[in-house]
């Protein structure tokens, strides 16, 4: 279907889905919205591919329910920030954004509401909700915490590793890498020449350094942020074994990678001047436009690489959950548009559209990978993927900071990865002795 | 005379200055002191508990923080001398007589920087200094220099637009200060010696003292709270190569919500900016 085509075509399959097929179970969403219409939900959205998506297709939402959302957007490194500040002053947002490391911290505050307060009332409910639909590796880290779900998964990714297939034939390679090792040892030689790069990660001092980069190598050589008692783990041969590794791999990454954020390292692959990149699902859009692209026919996506440990890739996404500071009309609109946002109607548009969904059901057609070459790969990435990729407890925000400064101090050669390691967990138990998790008074949930 | 003004008079000019100032200045400054004394932190205010100084003995003794001083004080120590040294040059030669337009056209030419807002100059400095595609690179014939990545470049990069951005309130604030010499003065002072270094230490510099005093104050300050452009060019880093005081603040206030800490370290950040500015004024202005 082109694109052009779809937003009357997809908006009216849509609403047919969740209404009127639904009204076969004696549900519609423009009868359960009615005692919501003219309500306003507040809702904070990024400013990326996912977000834009159903931004494009809510028009066909208001329209069917009267309820209006306004959308607050942020980058993403204020995000966190700008909701904590509106929670805790008891602000205007009905919604939770939530990346799967704020789910710990939303939930313990009480902030968020579980989905069982909607799922348990008929008149909201969608029949079609079937929420074993999403990929439980998804459900589970980026909506649920400590065993209850509170969020539906929204915009979500993994890591992927993006190559660059006329860069690899011309020097004599015929796939791309199965393991960080063969990557490193032997694509790397053959592809740093000429100013070119055989790989770039991404390692900028924010989110980035600690998600894209320093969890990145310690997961596949078998290390881990923490042991099962929760003290730190990277001084642990394996840890120290993903982080020699990066060190390691640098020499075909281009100089000052450690200031190369997202939008860098999608430029330098989309330029052409480095040929593989690990990098989110949700930048495929973007390195697959001839209009954002230079190497846009030459893309090819493959799932991350093994490590000794196995294949363990990068996870990250959000999830959207129901405010509690929300008054019950607006929660219940709310509910209404996560459930209608994330459901197994609207999922065929939000992907044409530039969205990733959650929805087992959404990639079940072969021939959606003929379009969108991201899908196999993103599917078996998200069969065995660490849902403690990062820790998501509420500490984090103060650890992410901490890795964020040392993991840079080690990838600059300020200091080994050993002293950095040691440096970084003494600091990182401190705020998990201070939080309580060695006194036993928090439960050892990650 | 004085005492016909009544005291209702007095109240309604003065009034209502000193309740915004109260409200803008006093009441945030008491809260943040407030604050520093407890265990206060945005994720976990179920916990907000009095520790007295507790906070203030962690930033005392938190190395992290007194490098980011040390940062700063660096920062301090090498933009303001090359900012007074060429903002010197600049009003000597705005101060010659003749070519009046053209110096009005750089006087106007002066303010642009300073009014170039700093999150702007942040921005202007990541795409100019830019590896592959910068015009800096370009002018430095293709030289490749890796700026943003590189710990000694970044901080090189931050002096360049500190610089850049103030030496012209340097100049015209001496300038200013220049203007302040009696013509007959200084025409008796050069008809004496043909030496211009000595025209400008026994004439010139004591009319200058009272506006370096100012421009010491002010810039100390703006180093110590310098945020917005550093923040927008490198947020800190590499590492932390480029992490002054008051990005670390943020940090500590607004990234880990810790406002408890960030408060104590802003206070401390507060009184040594108050001593600083006393040393100023009574070592400089005794000298004049």
């Amino acid at each position: 279907m082109k694109l052009n085509r779809l937003p009357a075509a997809a908006a009216a399959a849509a609403i047919f889905a969740t209404g009127a097929l639904a009204d076969g179970h004696g549900w519609s969403l423009k009868k359960a919205a009615e005692p919501y219409a003219g309500t306003t939900v507040d809702v904070v959205f990024l400013l990326r591919p996912g977000y834009e998506a159903i931004e494009a297709m809510l028009p066909a939402f208001e329209e069917e329910t009267g309820i209006n959302i306004n959308i607050i957007k942020h980058p993403y490194e204020n995000a966190l920030g700008e909701q904590v500040r509106d929670f805790v002053a008891g602000g205007d947002l009905d919604i939770a954004l939530i990346d799967l490391v704020w789910i710990g911290n939303f939930a313990e505050n009480e902030w968020i509401l579980p989905i069982d307060e909607f799922t348990s009332n008929e008149a909201l409910v969608d029949p079609d909700l079937d929420i074993d639909d999403f990929f439980p590796l998804v459900l589970n880290a980026f909506g649920g915490w400590n065993g209850t779900i509170y969020g539906l998964p929204f915009d979500n990714y993994s890591g992927l590793l993006f190559y660059n297939t006329c860069i690899l034939e011309e020097a004599g390679f015929d796939g791309p890498p199965q393991t960080w090792q063969e990557l490193k040892d032997v694509y790397g030689p053959a592809l740093t020449k000429d100013g070119k790069h055989a790989f770039a990660l991404q390692s900028k001092r924010n989110e980035t350094q600690s998600a894209d980069s320093f969890a990145r190598v310690i997961w596949p050589f078998g290390g881990s942020f923490l042991d099962e008692n929760f003290r730190s783990n990277l001084l642990s041969e394996e840890s120290q074994a993903g982080l020699m590794f990066r060190q390691d791999l640098m020499q075909y990454m281009p100089d000052g990678i450690v200031a190369y954020d997202h939008a860098e390292t999608v430029n330098a692959f989309a330029q052409g001047d480095v040929a593989m990149i690990t990098e989110w699902s949700a930048f495929y859009s973007t390195v697959v436009s001839p209009e954002t692209s230079k190497v846009a026919d030459c893309v090819a996506i493959a799932p991350e690489p093994t490590g000794p440990a196995g294949r363990k890739p990068a996870l990250g996404g959000f999830s959207l959950a129901v405010a509690a500071q929300a008054d019950d009309d607006e929660r219940a609109a709310a509910w209404l548009f996560i459930q209608w946002a994330t459901s197994k109607a609207n999922a065929g548009e939000y992907l044409e559209r530039g969205g990733v969904p959650a929805r087992v059901s959404a990639y079940a057609d072969p021939a959606l990978a003929e379009t969108f070459k991201f899908i196999p790969a993103l599917v078996e990435s998200w069969q065995d993927g660490v849902p403690e990729f990062r820790p998501r407890f509420a500490e984090w925000p103060e650890i992410t900071e901490i890795v964020q400064e040392w993991g840079s101090k080690i990838m600059l050669g300020e200091v080994s990865t050993e002293e950095g390691a040691r440096i970084l967990g003494e600091r990182m138990e401190a705020v998990l002795e201070e939080a309580g998790y060695y006194s036993g008074d928090k439960p050892l949930a990650q | 005379m004085r005492g016909k003004v009544s005291r209702k008079t007095i109240f309604a000019f003065i009034g209502p200055a000193v309740i915004g100032l109260a409200l803008v200045g006093i009441a945030p400054l008491a809260y943040a002191i407030w604050t520093s004394l407890h265990f206060f932190n945005l994720t976990k205010l179920r916990k907000v508990k009095f520790i007295g100084l507790d906070n203030y003995g962690s930033v005392l003794s938190d190395p992290v923080f007194w490098e980011a001083m040390g940062r700063t004080f660096f920062l301090l120590g090498t933009a303001l001398p090359l900012q007074i040294a060429f903002g010197l040059c600049i009003s000597l030669v705005l101060h010659q007589p003749g070519l009046s337009l053209l110096k009005s056209l750089t006087r106007l030419s002066l303010v642009l920087p300073m009014a170039t807002t700093y999150a702007v100059v942040g921005l202007l400095g990541q795409v100019m200094f830019n590896q592959k595609f910068g015009v800096v690179n370009q002018l430095l014939g293709g030289a490749g220099i890796n700026w943003i990545g590189d710990p000694t470049n970044a901080f090189a990069m931050i002096i360049f637009w500190d610089v850049w951005q103030w030496t012209p309130f340097v100049a015209l604030v001496l300038l200013a200060g220049l203007t302040m010499v009696p013509g007959e003065v200084e025409e008796a002072a050069r008809l004496e010696t043909k030496k211009k270094w000595i025209v400008l230490r026994h004439v010139q510099l004591p009319f200058l003292v009272p506006g370096l005093v100012a421009i010491l104050i002010l810039r100390t300050a703006d180093t110590l709270k310098l945020f917005d452009m550093v923040f927008t060019l490198t947020r800190g880093g590499p590492g932390a190569s480029t992490e002054f005081i008051s990005l670390m603040i943020q940090r500590v206030g607004f990234r880990g919500f810790d406002q408890g800490l960030a408060s104590a370290q802003a206070i401390i950040l507060l009184i040594i900016t108050i001593v600083l500015a006393q040393v100023y004024i009574r070592v400089f202005y005794k000298e004049v």
